[in-house]
């Protein structure tokens, strides 16, 4: 199963993202979501960054400090590998 | 459903509910309590610095050595102890927020961004290659910058007092953090970021590029924003394209309220009340923060400023406090009025 982590915001707006396969069941993938899940609206942060799993169709807001230890290394990964999407490219 | 918790069969969830609960009540009611607390409550309880007869600034720079949890960052430095320093991200900190504090207090007598002698917090080296800076309510955060097309959020005076002039924004109108609101947020945070550098490096009108950030950016010809030419900071960049801020209200983009929307273009609608700001300082000459400068911190410590103004409000509140300052029919009102029209608000 492919996921992406997408990074937004920030002092100017940059979008980074990342993607890879991971092997997961529907509900540990479930499971993982319903953890990690951010509610980042209103935003309180000025200038902050924010990040976002796209899984399928699927695409929400995320809390990195929220990753379960069994995940971390995942997540550390998909992190130092965020590229720049370049204005008008797709994610 | 703390109380379902506190009721639950299973002891640990309980044990755990009940201290939840416990501290939710003592925060609460320490929130209450700091609210009506007076200045010399707050110094006793050590909230804020004590006041002294003589006001000066209080700083603290702490190193999070590239890692993200913020409570667990080293103590560098403070303006108590003064240590010496070898750190360049924590000397550029130290001489940004000085300058900020400087520039508050010495032209406005503002003590520090609660105007309370709040303690200056400054975090560096904060994550891995973070090309980033922020004000999370309490303290300034900045990234070392991927080192590609970002160098360290550090290197430049005016996007240190971008971040403290958020801090200031929340405790005086504290604008909404979104679309018109947070354009507006944003461009008090530039104007006086751009005012604090040109302050520290003795530049009037007409000496400034009114660039900002303009080292953290890497490559000579590129900077984060232009308050003279919104738009133009970033042309063709290989990989971030071309500045998208508008300078005029015609070009004002309408953009979703959400992250990757930047909350309603707060980054991008910026560049309206910047350019007006930039035209009238221009036109009024010398140095931006003796005359825009005043009239830009009478609107942002006006009590009529309210939480969800737009850009109508802040021309207009301009105007008035212009007027106030300068008089009805001075050329400080007419360049505030030209600023605004030339930004087509």
């Amino acid at each position: 199963m492919k996921i992406k982590l997408i990074r937004t915001g920030g002092f100017i707006p940059v979008t980074r993202m990342a993607e890879t396969e991971i092997s997961i069941t529907d509900s540990d993938l479930g499971i993982l979501l319903k953890v990690i899940r951010a509610d980042p609206h209103p935003p309180v942060i000025k200038d902050g960054s924010y990040y976002e799993l796209t899984v399928g169709s699927t695409r929400i807001p995320v809390d990195l400090n929220k990753v379960p230890a069994k995940y971390q290394k995942l997540f550390v990964e998909l992190k130092e590998n965020l590229r720049i999407v370049k204005p008008g490219n797709a994610l | 459903m703390i109380r379902k918790l506190m009721e639950s069969g299973n002891k640990k969830v309980a044990d755990m509910a009940t201290r939840t609960n416990f501290r939710s009540y003592r925060f609460r009611n320490d929130r209450i309590y700091f609210q009506k607390a007076t200045l010399y409550e707050k110094e006793i309880l050590g909230i804020i610095a004590k006041q002294t007869g003589k006001q000066t600034m209080q700083m603290e720079v702490y190193d999070c050595k590239q890692k993200t949890d913020l409570s667990v960052a080293e103590l560098l430095w403070d303006t108590k102890n003064n240590q010496k320093i070898t750190s360049l991200a924590g000397k550029n900190v130290i001489k940004g927020g000085k300058a900020s504090w400087d520039f508050y207090f010495q032209l406005f007598g503002r003590n520090s961004i609660d105007n309370s002698g709040l303690i200056i917090k400054q975090y560096i080296h904060y994550d891995k290659g973070m090309d980033n800076a922020y004000w999370d309510g309490r303290r300034m955060v900045y990234g070392d910058g991927d080192g590609v097309v970002f160098g360290s959020f550090t290197g430049d005076i005016d996007i240190i007092g971008h971040e403290l002039t958020h801090g200031v924004m929340e405790n005086e109108a504290n604008l909404d953090y979104e679309n018109q609101p947070g354009a507006l947020n944003e461009s008090f945070s530039d104007i006086f970021g751009i005012m604090i550098k040109q302050r520290f490096n003795k530049q009037d009108v007409r000496r400034s590029n009114w660039l900002i950030g303009e080292k953290v950016m890497k490559g000579p010809q590129y900077a984060l924003r232009s308050l003279k030419a919104p738009g133009t900071a970033y042309v063709n960049h290989p990989e971030l394209g071309t500045d998208p801020q508008p300078a005029t209200m015609d070009k004002y983009q309408n953009l979703p309220d959400t992250s990757s929307g930047d909350w309603g273009g707060v980054h991008i609608n910026s560049g309206i009340p910047n350019f007006a700001f930039y035209v009238a300082a221009f036109n009024m000459g010398g140095y931006a923060w003796e005359k825009a400068g005043r009239i830009w911190y009478a609107v942002l410590t006006d009590k009529k400023l309210s939480q969800k103004a737009g850009f109508s409000d802040v021309k207009n509140l301009s105007i008035v406090n212009a007027e106030k300052i300068f008089g009805i029919n001075s050329p400080e009102v007419k360049a505030v009025k030209q600023g605004w029209t030339e930004a087509k608000v």
